[in-house]
């Protein structure tokens, strides 16, 4: 509930170990508050939740170390280097810094390692935010909106870490008002109005 | 891990610092205006500018304290990084601690350059006790970086942003003011009666002020 309006409500939403699943929907759907709620970012007014099995009011942390949420919002810092934000990154997560060097590698970008985020244009800072992804390899990939912003480069990059997630046996979301790439994804999932529709467009009880 | 964070807090904050320049691009010309102004508006009577140094000293240091703890917290801002903190499975009271040591350095380096402005402006002399000095000089330091780091959280996520964080500060760390401006009057000069009270005051205000931040920090930033 945002000041008295329900962003989403009788949201009921299972996701398998590994499957990747794309959440579809207009502006205002509802999908990048539940993708938020998934991530711990908000907590629930109502209901309930577990992700990876820990109880979402409860056991926030727990599904922080495994979870990691791309959005628009790139979470980088402007006066650090490429590296550096990677290596900051594996302080607060608790993973290798000499991971932040391959993952680089991975996005395209290891040529930029050393420049200051700052002078970074949208589409780079979004594969860094990717490359952070790749080094953490989280057990669930949250994706909001995630070829926003993108050109066709870095959009391959995206669609390369969904197919590394899959063959990793990763759990991806992702949230898109774009028609999904069929051959990346498992299921289809649509979102009107703050509810899950089904694809024939039933609300579920 | 909590001290590979904290750890980590403060080499991203210094290394921020040394690369913006925001401290001494803007805290310290305002902090060296305040003390030129004051200089020239009291005159010429050496006395009265040495006795009224110390306070003036810990003003600017309390105004530096609350511009550098704002601009610290905007860099967390921008691009929604203090999301990421929070997001991250890191202990916040290790984040608070790293953000706490980070300003505490910064207000080192700049009560260094301002005292080097008092002692020229006002004639500050150095006292007979420069260890008791110094130990005023980290304590009261410590209490502005402490209640600064925990409040410029609550400031950055309000509505009325910067204009919240004066408002929020002033009060809390006036018994730290207080106690840092007698002790440094008495210490410079030449008196040491008396001084364990101060002393104990701003350890006592320190200590709670960081328990307080350790444990609070994390909830504020759920919020």
């Amino acid at each position: 509930m945002f000041d008295g309006l329900a962003a989403i409500s009788a949201v009921n939403l299972e996701v398998a170990e590994g499957e990747t699943v794309w959440l579809r929907g207009w502006n205002g759907s509802g999908k990048t508050t539940l993708l938020r709620l998934i991530a711990t970012a908000i907590s629930p007014t109502f209901g309930d939740g577990s992700v990876l099995g820990f109880d979402l009011r409860t056991e926030r942390s727990a599904i922080r170390a495994r979870t990691d949420l791309l959005s628009h919002e790139t979470r980088l810092y402007g006066d650090l280097t490429a590296v550096e934000n990677l290596r900051f990154a594996c302080s607060l997560y608790d993973c290798d810094p000499r991971l932040a060097g391959p993952a680089l590698g991975l996005v395209g970008l290891e040529e930029v390692a050393a420049v200051r985020v700052a002078r970074f244009s949208q589409g780079m800072r979004q594969r860094l935010a990717l490359a952070r992804c790749l080094m953490r390899r989280p057990a669930l990939i949250l994706l909001d909106e995630p070829y926003a912003a993108l050109d066709v480069e870095a959009r391959v990059v995206v669609d390369g870490l969904l197919t590394a997630a899959q063959a990793g046996g990763q759990t991806v979301v992702v949230a898109s008002h774009e028609a999904p790439p069929a051959q990346l994804i498992d299921r289809e999932v649509t979102m009107d109005g703050g509810r899950v529709i089904t694809p024939a467009g039933v609300v579920p009880s | 891990m909590s001290m590979r964070v904290a750890q980590a807090i403060v080499a991203k904050d210094l290394r921020m610092e040394v690369r913006s320049r925001s401290a001494v691009s803007t805290v310290l010309p305002f902090a060296a205006t305040m003390l030129l102004a004051f200089g020239f508006a009291l005159g010429p009577d050496r006395l009265l500018l040495a006795e009224t140094a110390p306070a003036l000293l810990w003003l600017a240091a309390l105004f530096a304290s609350v511009e550098l703890c704002h601009r610290s917290y905007q860099h967390e801002a921008a691009n929604d990084a203090l999301e990421g903190l929070l997001l991250s499975p890191a202990d916040k009271g290790a984040v608070y601690l790293g953000k706490a040591a980070a300003a505490f350095v910064q207000l080192i380096v700049l009560l260094v350059v301002t005292t080097g402005i008092v002692i020229v402006l006002f004639g500050l002399p150095a006292g007979r006790a420069p260890v008791l000095l110094l130990l005023t000089a980290v304590l009261g330091i410590a209490g502005l970086s402490t209640v600064g780091s925990l409040l410029g959280l609550l400031a950055v996520r309000s509505r009325t942003r910067q204009a919240a964080l004066p408002v929020l500060v002033l009060p809390l760390v006036s018994p730290v003011i207080i106690a840092a401006t007698k002790a440094t009057a008495d210490l410079t000069q030449g008196s040491t009666s008396g001084i364990s009270g101060w002393l104990g005051l701003l350890v006592a205000f320190d200590a709670a002020y960081l328990a307080v931040g350790y444990i609070v920090f994390g909830h504020l930033l759920e919020d």
